[in-house]
């Protein structure tokens, strides 16, 4: 089967979409980032070292770290006892709660952003206002990434099986000693892969810090690149930035694929049986439950009750009443328009995102462009600011229509896409497309015939995600957006920058707008969500 | 002084796994479970080992009731199916978990561990990783580990059956030797008879979660319990029902209603066409040979029915072929009733495979 047509064919095709839309981008930012734009003068008097050179750069990246490595071990610290309790344990609404974890992960920074202000904001529920701190960005980095840690470990201790640990009982280790010699031993490449792709996402947190720590001290790489770029305009030292951040994001991409190969090796056996909690275990149980419940409904909770709490302090729909009829003369977007252009460009990039996740799977699974593999990871070391300034300085005349920003979405959503077909293609046994290939079927045949309708739960999960990326997605969106390009997430920002509790209240009925939107999503694949990061 | 199992059972939701199980297993005396995929023994050894709960029942070690006793109190040796070697680990460490867990000193733990490793000649891997281990080095691994800790009872299931064919017969005798050495409680689960004859001193013979008989080897082959047990232990020639009544009036066995019967073809020689007085005529229908021995059927026009016999070229002149005649010499004690042939429970798909051997 190696090497069809088919498979040179898609290989080609892949090819020649990444580079068009990751390759040239990434390039763009590095010859400017050398090159210093412009002049005509190659060199680096004005360019890479005098931004990196400057204590204020140097000390953004020094806190892009401090904040993520906080950010990390806070996550690991509270997704780690989840990991192993749903690992372990059987009992009612299990299903409901692995389901319920994804949720945060998914949600949109925005959302997210919002549902914390609306808790320990400056008109917040609780009445503490936590703005501009790091404690709120940290907090709402656990929420965002505690489902990473939960979910990646748990699986992985799933897929091990209790058997191990039933030997540890058996060679006289209680419960505690078994976690301790047996089980967190065994969770441990899981939980530095999940700690390293934690990591990544906190270093290129963007949403969370615009909207919760807007102050200068707390941008981060990310934030300062768009700073750059949109506000000030200095696109050579951005393009400096940018290719610092993607060469840490890229080594750390690398330490995560080479983590997350180990895993796959680890994982031989067989999950057996897992058992009902005993009281003790109840006990940790409904303990831990607790505080993740209290971290992920409690901003979410907030959000709602916001944005149903009109300004006169009365519960009804006003702020979304307000939302529906902005003033388009002083460039409000709509709710109405803000939801067409969002679900557009959730359909469309969701398109794209699959398509070219098809393809490239196709290439790399069947068609042997093994090497194909190595170039996906380039979007997943790529933020989505990067992805968004890189077609802003390759491609001025394509983010001028209505393509950029869905382009941009689909290549970010790229990498989830492919983490769900391609592990699943190549699941898919060969004797299948050998028996296809006895019976008469050519390779497209054979694809169409068999491998595509057993990828279809695949790509039910892989289109929901894409669609659900694009519809949360924020930062690229924002650098690209122009105004009648507004989505929900840019309009949200947009309210939550103007002055008064009218806007304040209409960003809250958009975030929940945008809130319930993704939830639909969710709950759509909700059972065939597995952890394919 | 013994290991006593009363009336255990478990099941799994609508499953039963293991029903009503009473044995006792003697200090010093291998006991193996033997019986088809399914039937309840891998169950039946990991409550043995506290790794499961019965639902009803209980355990006793020596006079003391351990039923509700946590795995780690209990610390009985368990050779998984699998090995269940810890991969964090390597080989020294994976031997030395159960001696870290007793506390026991550095110095005594390493040496413990080296002469285990010893024993089982893996003396210069104490630092590789088990994965870098080939199976029958893992299964020794396992073993050692499981010795360690000078459990009260070692239980081992099926802890040859990932492994291939010469590594099997080799690492059996080796397993008999290190248990007879041990002389503690052992329980061994083994769904091939070859094994658990070779390896333990009592068999019980177990299917569909019961005991289906006790015994040692030659009990078990000479007075199988009722007509699945024989077949089971590869019993060709067993008759049930209406066809067992007909065979028994002919050879003149009596046989009480619902009884089976069963020819030990072990114990039939064949006389070369001489007609004998004490002998019964039968004509070959069919050869098949399997490695060095022939098998033949038998059709013997007296007993109306069909045997199956199986022996060396040694018994015959030339290479029997189909047509040819002999006379049967069947001694007196050949015969036997299987007096409780009424299934335990229902009929399950091992019945029905083992029915196609029935062809009298």
């Amino acid at each position: 089967m190696r090497g069809n047509w088919l498979g040179h064919t898609t290989g080609l095709l892949a090819t020649g979409a990444l580079a068009a839309l990751v390759v040239v981008p990434l390039g763009a930012i590095l010859v400017r980032s050398f090159s210093g734009g412009s002049t005509s003068v190659p060199g680096f008097a004005g360019g890479p070292l005098a931004v990196l050179g400057d204590p204020y750069y140097l000390g953004r990246i020094g806190f892009t770290a401090l904040q993520a490595l906080l950010s990390t071990i806070l996550t690991v610290l509270v997704g780690l006892p989840s990991a192993v309790l749903l690992a372990r344990y059987r009992f009612t609404g299990r299903r409901a709660l692995t389901a319920a974890f994804t949720v945060p992960f998914v949600m949109p920074t925005v959302v997210a952003g919002m549902g914390f202000l609306a808790l320990v904001g400056p008109n917040g529920v609780v009445g503490v206002d936590l703005r501009n701190t790091l404690a709120i960005v940290l907090a709402a980095h656990v929420f965002y990434n505690f489902a990473v840690v939960a979910r990646l470990v748990g699986g992985y201790l799933e897929g091990i099986g209790p058997r191990l640990e039933g030997a540890a009982a058996t060679l006289g280790a209680g419960p505690w000693r078994t976690l301790a010699r047996v089980t967190l031993p065994l969770a441990l490449p899981a939980t530095l892969a999940a700690a390293t792709l934690t990591f990544i996402f906190c270093f290129t947190s963007f949403g969370v810090i615009l909207i919760l720590a807007p102050a200068a001290r707390f941008a981060t790489l990310e934030v300062e690149i768009y700073r750059l770029t949109a506000r000030l305009l200095q696109l050579d030292a951005a393009a400096t930035l940018a290719f610092a951040q993607l060469v840490i994001v890229g080594a750390l991409g690398l330490v995560y694929t080479r983590l997350q190969a180990r895993l796959a090796v680890r994982v031989d056996q067989q999950g057996a049986a897992v058992r009902r909690p005993g009281p003790g275990g109840t006990a940790l149980l409904a303990l831990d439950l607790l505080l993740i419940a209290l971290l992920v409904l409690a901003p979410l909770a907030a959000l709602v009750v916001q944005a149903l709490l009109g300004h006169d302090g009365r519960f009804g729909l006003a702020n979304f009443a307000a939302a529906l009829d902005a003033p388009a003369t002083i460039g409000f977007t709509s709710l109405g328009l803000a939801v067409r252009n969002s679900l557009t460009f959730a359909v469309i990039s969701g398109a794209l995102a699959v398509s070219l996740g098809l393809v490239f799977s196709y290439a790399v699974a069947r068609g042997g462009w093994r090497a194909l593999d190595l170039l996906s990871l380039l979007p997943l070391a790529t933020s989505p600011i990067t992805l968004a300034f890189g077609y802003l300085i390759s491609y001025p005349l394509l983010v001028t229509t209505v393509w950029g920003i869905p382009v941009a979405h689909a290549l970010i959503a790229f990498p989830f896409v492919t983490r769900t077909l391609l592990p699943a293609l190549r699941s898919q046994p060969p004797d299948l497309a050998a028996a296809a290939a006895t019976l008469g079927a050519g390779p497209l045949r054979t694809f169409l015939r068999v491998e595509l309708p057993l990828l279809a739960p695949s790509l039910a999960v892989a289109t929901a995600f894409a669609f659900a990326i694009s519809l949360g997605e924020f930062g690229a969106t924002l650098l690209l957006s122009r105004p009648e390009y507004a989505t929900l997430s840019t309009a949200i920002f947009d309210r939550l920058g103007r002055p008064g509790a009218a806007n304040y209240g209409s960003a809250l009925a958009l975030a929940v707008v945008l809130m319930t939107l993704t939830t639909v999503v969710m709950l759509a694949l909700q059972r065939r969500v597995r952890t394919e990061f | 002084m013994s290991l006593h199992l009363r009336s255990l059972s478990k099941r799994y939701g609508g499953t039963v796994a293991v029903s009503g199980v009473d044995l006792a297993i003697e200090r010093g005396r291998t006991l193996a479970l033997l019986g088809p995929s399914g039937c309840g023994k891998s169950t039946l050894l990991r409550l043995i080992a506290g790794l499961e709960r019965p639902d009803s029942g209980s355990i006793t070690l020596a006079g003391t009731d351990i039923t509700g006793l946590a795995p780690q109190k209990r610390a009985f040796g368990v050779v998984f199916q699998d090995f269940a070697l810890f991969p964090h680990l390597n080989v020294a460490r994976n031997v030395a978990f159960g001696l870290v867990e007793q506390r026991r000193d550095r110095a005594a733990s390493a040496a413990r561990v080296a002469a285990l490793l010893d024993m089982v000649g893996l003396a210069a891997m104490g630092e590789r990783r088990v994965h870098q281990l080939s199976g029958g080095q893992q299964q020794r691994v396992a073993l050692a580990r499981a010795l360690a800790p000078e459990p009260a009872v070692l239980l081992l299931d099926e802890p040859l059956s990932n492994l291939d064919e010469n590594l099997r017969q080799g690492l059996s005798v080796e397993i008999r030797e290190v248990l007879d050495r041990v002389h503690n409680y052992a329980v061994y689960v083994t769904h091939d008879q070859v094994e658990a004859f070779s390896i333990a001193e009592q068999v019980a013979v177990m299917r569909a979660g019961v005991i289906a008989q006790v015994g040692t080897r030659d009990e078990l082959l000479d007075q199988p319990r009722d007509a699945w047990v024989a077949r089971f232990l590869g019993h060709e020639n067993v008759w049930e029902g209406e066809k067992a009544r007909r065979v028994a009036e002919w050879v003149g066995v009596r046989l009480e209603a619902g009884d089976a019967l069963l020819l030990r073809s072990d114990l039939v020689r064949l006389a070369d066409q001489e007609p004998s007085r004490t002998g019964v005529e039968a004509s070959v229908t069919r050869v098949e040979q399997r490695g060095l021995q022939w098998s033949l059927e038998l059709a013997v026009a007296r007993w109306a029915t069909s045997i199956h016999w199986s022996g060396y070229a040694r018994e015959f002149g030339s290479p029997p072929a189909v047509g040819d005649r002999f006379t049967l010499a069947v001694p007196p004690g050949a015969w036997r009733r299987l007096a409780d042939a009424t299934p335990t429970v229902a009929p399950d798909a091992y019945t029905d495979s083992t029915v196609t051997a029935d062809r009298g």
